[in-house]
């Protein structure tokens, strides 16, 4: 039986299986077609009745189930919504096992929030370390100037700053006014 | 009780993964077919499950017991008991984690779910030099180990899922 004990495990190892077996796109396409439009469709209606405070109730239950320990800092600031991630359960339980299939597995959380976050207004700055460190703002569309990049600016120093500290962290991957991982800047 | 090969800094697993397994069954056979969804359990089971394989061909029905003991354990609603004899390995599922909460989440799910199972199971078993066969399914079954090639699978035996 797949559980869900290792599911970050075995999710992994579906990604690289889908980039061999599959073309180009497959990946992309698993992620919008299986993980947001059917797995995560309860956080879709939940975000598209309630905006931030649908994100506040999707994130609160799936980051209590998750990341029982914490790790994280999550909230509705202003117009937006935040989410600062030090600990990431689900990246964080491949480092420590030594799990590494996939090309980047971090690019699974825009891959089906992406679509999600288009579908209900909302547009993502995003930045990853692949260490288990993000940051996430979802801003409506429309709302505030495409170029207030504070949050992201200082996460980006941050990331900076942990892959100073530890040798073992890649690159980091920035996303700005995004809404699919095709809108990676590298 | 033994430990699980994979850590974690939690006891148990997030059920909602239930949601992302059963979304990713649909999606590989749609995208594959029947053909490729047991092709990727196969793969997957001599692959990713192999340091387990491992362990259960080095220790014997008994690592195989201990192994779903405490994979049992670390699954959410999860009602399970694990027979052994000097034969066989019987896990008894009497509550199927999985289903339960794919129905709690009032999911639409994939007929061939309990299928998985098999094809999953059967990969590893084989990889340490074992036999496995699944009866029953939707809810509630039986899984069962042995040494040797000696199981052989009816899979008119595993129930539909809904």
């Amino acid at each position: 039986m797949l559980g869900s004990y290792d599911f970050c495990g075995h999710y992994d190892w579906t990604f690289m299986w889908l980039e061999k077996h599959g073309t180009a796109s497959t990946l992309v396409e698993y992620w919008d077609q299986a993980i947001f439009q059917d797995s995560q469709d309860h956080a879709t209606r939940e975000i598209i009745a309630s905006g931030l405070q649908g994100m506040e109730k999707y994130w609160g239950h799936t980051l209590h189930d998750e990341a029982p320990g914490g790790g994280y800092s999550a909230r509705i600031e202003g117009d937006r919504y935040l989410m600062e991630m030090k600990q990431c359960p689900s990246r964080g339980f491949l480092l420590m096992n030594g799990i590494e299939y996939s090309r980047d597995y971090c690019d699974h959380c825009i891959g089906w929030i992406g679509p999600l976050m288009k579908q209900a207004g909302y547009k993502i700055n995003h930045a990853h370390n692949h260490c288990g460190q993000c940051y996430w703002e979802f801003v409506p569309k429309g709302a505030g100037k495409d170029d207030d990049q504070a949050g992201l600016e200082k996460w980006k120093r941050e990331l900076m700053s942990a892959w100073e500290a530890d040798e073992g962290v890649n690159a980091i991957d920035v996303f700005c006014n995004a809404n699919a991982v095709q809108d990676k800047q590298g | 009780m033994s430990e699980l090969y994979y850590k974690d800094t939690k006891p148990q697993g997030a059920p909602d993964f239930y949601f992302a397994i059963n979304a990713t069954f649909r999606f590989i056979l749609r995208k594959f077919g029947q053909d490729g969804f047991i092709r990727w359990l196969r793969e997957m089971g001599a692959d990713y499950f192999e340091p387990i394989n491992k362990q259960w061909r080095a220790g014997g029905l008994s690592a195989v017991a201990d192994y779903w003991r405490a994979f049992f354990a670390a699954e959410p609603e999860a009602d399970v008991i694990v027979n052994e004899t000097a034969t066989e390995v019987e896990v008894v599922v009497r509550s199927c984690p999985a289903i339960s909460h794919l129905r709690l989440g009032k999911r639409d799910i994939v007929s061939c779910y309990c299928q998985h199972c098999y094809y999953l199971s059967q990969a590893r078993a084989r990889a340490a030099g074992m036999s496995m066969v699944v009866e029953g399914g939707n809810g509630s079954c039986v899984h069962t180990y042995a040494l040797g090639d000696v199981l052989v699978q009816d899979l008119g035996s595993i129930k539909e899922a809904s």
